[in-house]
């Protein structure tokens, strides 16, 4: 494999990369914080064994990532399904509420619902008037937490459960029935088992989100269910506690990892390629029971309205007085443009929205054409040390990325020779290289998934036609993995434009990113506006994040449906 | 070395040049390279509310050409110290006593005598030392509306909010103690109790009280201002700092009543001090000398609702505040032993105390 | 043309290939026959340069192979499921290796049209995406495709294995008409011994990585070599020990009774033959007749032995089961292991 100059160009970029910004300043600041005089402290473990709090919290995280796995399945499957696989009238507009997810996130999601169904939310008045005895914290807990979560996660099942589904080979299908099986023995023999490889993906990733969940728990959790990434929160940011936080957040990391471990096996036992010479493209099943297909379409659009009501209870709110908002009560004079004029009357409040646009899109796009070379070597020479490469690669996904960047402040504030003698400190590129870091592993399991359901038999025969391992690689395998990476740039694009954990550290003075930006705004003991100003910056977020999103997908959905239109015309 | 083998290297070579012509490129805007003239890169926590721009505005009509970096009080301590090898910042101001503790021991920041030293109270800011120095006082309070709880129903002392079940549920505490102000009420309720034969410096009884009062409160809603919570009568009191509540009183039309501790409140010094290492020191003194002077103090008192600590700007302060300010004694808090111990008592409380 | 001389493919513990020697000819149409997993898919690929043989050597127009890349053995390859790439048209798809050399628009075009003509595919369908294509016109790109580069060899694997039974047969012609006018060698993989047997010059059959027999489809068929070989191709009759004593006491004298013992199915005649003296008759009850239009298959009970024969139709009034048969076996139409 060494014979291909791309394979070793890709290899030695990657050792370098994986040593200089990955092992080198965690492993700094990891041996700091455990081993404080050269010698191994059980200190943070101790703490943690005897406080039941922590265990408490931690075993909250475990089951809700738990409970997730399972929930989060299941509505993002009925969600695939009633826009991709059932003839569900209304299917492009349920999409459009189910896609809601992926323009927004975070606080506001979370205080979105909670206006909704929490204490002084709209459901609960409206009950509470019609039934005065109704407990008005029904909305909290274990419960609220893992409803909030589940309409908040499915939007990897959206878009790649969704395109997965979109590649079974009809005629499959058309076969099951023919065989007398019915709507549901289909799905469950013949969908299903198409779709495991990609449920798996996204399960790991639904499993992180859970192990991760920040917001919802603290909005909502109430004091019977809080997790474990607050308290990493408060004890990374005390250089006393970093040990709590880093040996935390190695529990949540190893957990997913043993998960992604056992992800890859299932995954090499039971790929189901499409063995199909002339795959048929689906089409649209009607479902033959009339009182299911009312329960479907009933189900579909309830879960629609429940999608949609937050987002544009955001729109509405945005344009009301922040005492309005809390006190609940909306009136016509309520209305306002005085947020929008507050944000827009900040001086320059358009550079943070550039800065923050410019170096996610860098990020983005570089993380994830780098992850293009890197996966399809980690997918096509499987050995030892490949697969620890691999592992290697997911470290961003075991350390938070408070300390991600605190360690890399704190490695490249003097020249380091791994960098060409560079001082990173205080420069733009820090910033840019966090960014990078933190997308890595989303960016990798996705990719990698991407080339395993290429054919092999398409780089045969790109080989034995003449064509080098870069030809192959940009004429052949790049346009069949393009889709996948480009909705993967978008995601990581949005993800990043209001980041706020990495910027804090890292930010150049002078390029004062989104994220910090919203938090100034909101900030302060005298500004009593800062829900209503961050419901405006996510207004305008959610205007960036659903350019970006139709950039990738109003554009390539156009294309799918002309081929579509095209191949029924045959 | 054929044709493919080139485009296929140059490829690969672009992606890591591309990591490393970006780290090149942006040396050139570097804010601490070494560069003595240029913009002052000012970093604080004292930013919003308008005070950033104001700031920004008035240095430029003085001459100064600065940049305001804002970010809250325990993100930008850690920043200041993560970056102490090769500072970006210039100077900072606006953090409490205690987070300017360990910038000290940190050696984050340098000693500067300011012009202006013989008119502030030199016990408020580092008076050993004289690194870093005092501008605005706030008091740390627990707050009610009057309009709810008069305030003869309101108790005398901070504690008798969970001593008993009378007042359970019906104060905000908060739980973000990653945050500076409830680091600060953390130190209020332990200082009485420093022992050091004690847990982390503190007695029994101190830990019991945290406990308690992290009990028998209501924790804090994400996004929810405590006024909010007031009038929809979820809770009767909570903390914030005093600069605070003048503008909520006229927002929520609430009238803030105070406890009044015999003990006296936390007071919390906010201060200024010149980074460790910077090249542009001369141009830090000078910010510092015309920031903490009288006047420029005055005006922003005037202006932010402050209460300064420079005896001669106390004059042009809101008299409101100095009412409120003064009526509230000072509570006699440890600073050093704060600092020493703010850590760990924030992570015992974190493990072993919050609801 | 092709040698492979004493090539060993292995996969980690597994051996794939132990040991293979074969020769093929300048313009031949050579087939790797043999059942699934038998190792003829990975003799081709280590032919095709996807494999590197653990041992051994490949020689190409008498050069050493084993080391050359792919690309350079100037092979064209057909692939199972055609590989052909989804995101090009049909004319991108062939013109593939053209643009990869780098040859100049004109010709390429010229190239392409030549060689769309000589595999009937119409200036419309070069336009169109390859999802939009029938599986036979699929099948005719992936040719064109491997052919346009003017291979010296053209290596098929299992090309026809997805069609269905009609297309296939045309298709079959249709291809050997093609390697026929070419001039090209080429290599077939199958596993279908009808597809072997019509199109090609000489078969190798494979078994557990073993190649049992290479020759001629008439010596395949008619004098398979080994057991393996003659149950694999065509039907056979597996004549058991009573069966052979009996034919042994009519005259057989050369078999032997502890042999496994078989016998092609149109070798058992109803009738007597010509030259009765060469034949030993049997006796037995028609169990069975399958009717397949130009001939019938019967199925006679010869005292609890079952022996089937091939009968043309159109001869002798066709016998109901039941009635008796007459068998005329020539005991040296008898293969025996």
């Amino acid at each position: 494999m060494l014979r291909s100059p791309l394979v070793l160009i890709v290899a030695l970029v990657t050792v370098w990369f994986i040593a200089t910004f990955l092992i080198f300043p965690n492993a700094t600041l990891l041996i700091g914080t455990f081993f404080p005089d050269g010698q191994l402290s059980f200190r943070a473990f101790e703490k943690l064994v005897s406080s039941e709090r922590a265990m408490n919290s931690l075993w909250h995280s475990f089951l809700l990532a738990g409970t997730l796995a399972v929930t989060v399945n299941v509505v993002g499957i009925f969600i695939v399904l009633v826009t991709d696989y059932f003839a569900i009238r209304g299917a492009r507009i349920l999409w459009l509420g189910y896609a809601t997810t992926l323009i927004y996130g975070g606080i506001v999601l979370a205080a979105g619902y909670n206006f909704i169904y929490g204490r002084y939310g709209f459901v609960t008045n409206a009950v509470g008037n019609w039934f005065p005895d109704i407990d008005r914290d029904w909305f909290s807990g274990y419960f609220a937490v893992v409803v909030v979560m589940t309409l908040a996660t499915t939007t990897n099942h959206m878009l790649f459960l969704g395109s997965s589904l979109a590649k079974i080979d009809y005629q499959t299908i058309e076969a099951a029935r023919n065989m007398g099986a019915g709507t549901l023995r289909i799905l469950w023999r013949i969908v299903l088992p198409a779709l495991r490889p990609m449920i798996f993906a996204v399960t790991v990733l639904t499993f992180l989100t859970g192990l991760g969940a920040l917001t919802a728990p603290i909005v909502l959790g109430g004091t019977d269910f809080q997790t474990v990434a607050p308290m990493i929160l408060t004890f990374s940011k005390s250089s006393s506690s970093q040990d709590l936080a880093a040996l935390l957040a190695i529990i949540l990391g190893l957990a997913t990892i043993v998960l992604l471990a056992m992800m890859n096996r299932a995954e090499k036992s039971g790929v189901y390629f499409s063995v199909a010479k002339v795959a048929t493209p689906l089409q649209k099943q009607k479902i033959p029971n009339r009182v299911t297909n009312g329960v479907v379409h009933v189900l579909a659009y309830a879960l629609f309205v429940v999608y949609a009501t937050p987002v544009l209870l955001i729109v509405l709110f945005s344009f009301l007085d922040s005492t309005a908002i809390l006190r609940g009560m909306i009136t016509w004079d309520a209305l306002t443009l005085d947020n929008y004029a507050t944000v827009f009357g900040t001086p320059s409040v358009l550079r943070p929205f550039i800065v923050s646009v410019v170096y996610s899109a860098l990020a983005s796009a570089i993380v994830v054409l780098g992850m293009l070379f890197v996966a399809r070597v980690l997918q096509k020479y499987r050995n030892p040390v490949t697969g620890l490469l691999e592992y290697l690669l997911h470290i961003p996904w075991i350390l938070p990325t408070i300390l991600i960047a605190l360690a890399l402040v704190m490695t490249f504030d003097r020249p380091q020779a791994l960098v060409g003698g560079q001082v990173l400190t205080g420069t733009t590129s820090l910033l840019l290289l966090a960014y990078i870091i933190v997308k890595i592993p989303f960016t990798l399991r996705l990719l990698k998934a991407a080339f395993a359901s290429v054919p092999e038999s398409l780089e045969d025969a790109a080989r034995i036609l003449g064509a080098g391992s870069m030809f192959t690689l940009r004429k052949v395998l790049f346009p069949l993995v393009i889709p996948t990476a480009a909705a993967i740039t978008a995601l990581n694009f949005n993800s990043l434009l209001d980041d706020y954990d990495a910027a804090v550290f890292l930010y150049h003075p002078l390029y004062q990113p989104l994220g910090i930006a919203i938090k100034a705004s909101t900030e302060g003991e005298n500004n009593l506006d800062s829900m209503s100003i961050t419901f405006v910056y996510t207004v305008l977020l959610m205007i960036i994040m659903g350019l970006a999103m139709y950039l990738v997908y109003g554009r390539s959905g156009a294309a799918t449906r002309r081929a579509r239109r095209r191949a029924s015309r045959n | 070395m054929n044709k493919r083998t080139i485009t296929a290297s140059s490829f690969a070579l672009a992606l890591l040049s591309t990591v490393v012509l970006t780290s090149c490129s942006a040396e050139t805007d570097t804010a601490a390279s070494g560069d003595a003239t240029g913009t002052l890169i000012v970093y604080t926590n004292s930013n919003s509310d308008g005070r950033g721009e104001w700031i920004t505005e008035q240095a430029s009509a003085a001459g100064l050409d600065i940049e305001i970096v804002g970010l809250g009080g325990a993100d930008l301590a850690n920043r200041i110290v993560a970056e102490k090898n090769n500072p970006v910042g210039d100077v900072v101001f606006g953090l409490n006593n205690m987070f300017f503790e360990t910038l000290k021991a940190e050696e984050a920041v340098s000693a500067y005598t300011p012009a202006w030293s013989g008119e502030v109270d030199s016990t408020a800011g580092d008076a050993e030392d004289g690194v870093f120095w005092p501008l605005v006082e706030q008091a740390i309070v627990m707050a009610y509306d009057t309009n709810t709880v008069s305030a003869a129903d309101a108790p005398t002392e901070i504690a008798d909010l969970w001593d008993g079940d009378q007042y359970t549920g019906n104060y905000e505490v908060n739980t973000a103690l990653g945050q500076a102000t409830p680091q600060l009420v953390l130190a209020g309720l332990l200082a009485p109790y420093a022992d050091e034969d004690g847990d982390l410096g503190i007695s029994d009884d101190g830990w019991d009280q945290v406990q308690a009062y992290f009990g028998h409160g209501s924790p804090a809603v994400e996004g929810t201002d405590l006024y909010a919570r007031l009038i929809r009568g979820e809770v009767d009191f909570g903390v914030i700092p005093s600069s605070g509540i003048t503008s909520r009183d006229t927002e929520y039309g609430t009238v803030t009543g105070v406890i009044s501790p015999e003990d006296g409140v936390p007071y919390v010094t906010e201060q200024i001090a010149v980074i460790n290492g910077t090249p542009r020191q001369e141009q830090a003194e000078e910010f510092i000398d015309w920031f903490g002077s009288s006047d420029v103090q005055g005006q922003f008192a005037a202006k932010f609702a402050a209460y300064p600590v420079n005896t001669e700007a106390r004059a042009q302060a809101l008299p409101a505040v100095v009412e409120l300010i003064e009526s509230l004694p000072k509570q006699d808090i440890d600073w050093a032993l704060t600092r020493e111990h703010i850590g760990e008592w924030v992570e015992k409380t974190e493990l072993e105390y919050l609801p | 043309m092709i040698r492979f001389d004493h090539i060993e493919v292995r996969f980690g513990e597994h051996t794939a290939i132990p040991e293979l020697n074969l020769e093929v000819k300048q313009g031949e149409f050579f087939t790797l026959l043999g059942p699934s997993g038998c190792g003829k898919t990975t003799a081709l690929r280590t032919l095709a340069g996807f494999i590197e043989p653990t041992k051994g050597e490949i020689y190409i127009d008498g050069q050493a192979a084993t080391k050359l890349p792919s690309e350079k053995r100037s092979v064209g390859m057909v692939f199972q499921n055609y590989a052909l790439f989804p995101s090009m048209s049909v004319w991108e798809n062939i013109a593939f290796g053209l643009k990869v050399r780098k040859t100049k628009k004109m010709q390429t075009g010229a190239l392409v049209a030549e060689i769309a003509g000589q595999v009937e595919l119409t200036s419309e369908q070069l336009s169109k995406n390859v999802s939009e294509l029938s599986g036979g016109q699929q099948q005719r790109v992936a040719i064109a495709r491997a052919l346009v580069l003017k291979p010296r060899i053209l290596l098929l694997d299992e090309p026809l294995s997805n069609l269905d039974a009609k297309l296939r047969v045309q298709l079959r012609e249709q291809l050997k008409n093609l390697q026929r006018e070419l001039g090209i060698t080429t290599v077939y993989v199958t596993h279908d011994q009808e597809e072997a047997l019509t199109m090609s010059d000489r078969i190798a059959v494979f078994n557990h990585g073993v190649v049992e027999q290479v020759g001629t489809p008439e010596e395949i068929y008619n004098r398979s070599s080994t057991e393996f070989v003659c149950t694999f191709v065509g039907a056979m009759n597996k004549l058991s020990g009573e069966v052979v004593q009996r034919l042994q006491r009519g005259g057989g004298t050369a078999l032997h009774p502890n042999k496994a013992s078989y016998l092609r199915l149109e070798k058992v005649s109803l009738q007597p033959p010509a030259n009765a003296a060469d034949s030993i008759r049997l006796e037995g009850t028609v169990a069975e007749r399958a009717y397949h239009g130009a001939h019938s298959t019967y199925t006679i009970d010869c005292s609890g032995s079952m022996i089937r024969a091939l009968v043309p139709e159109g001869g002798a009034a066709p016998l109901a089961p039941g009635s008796r048969a007459e068998l005329h076996i020539d005991p040296s139409s008898i293969l025996q292991y």
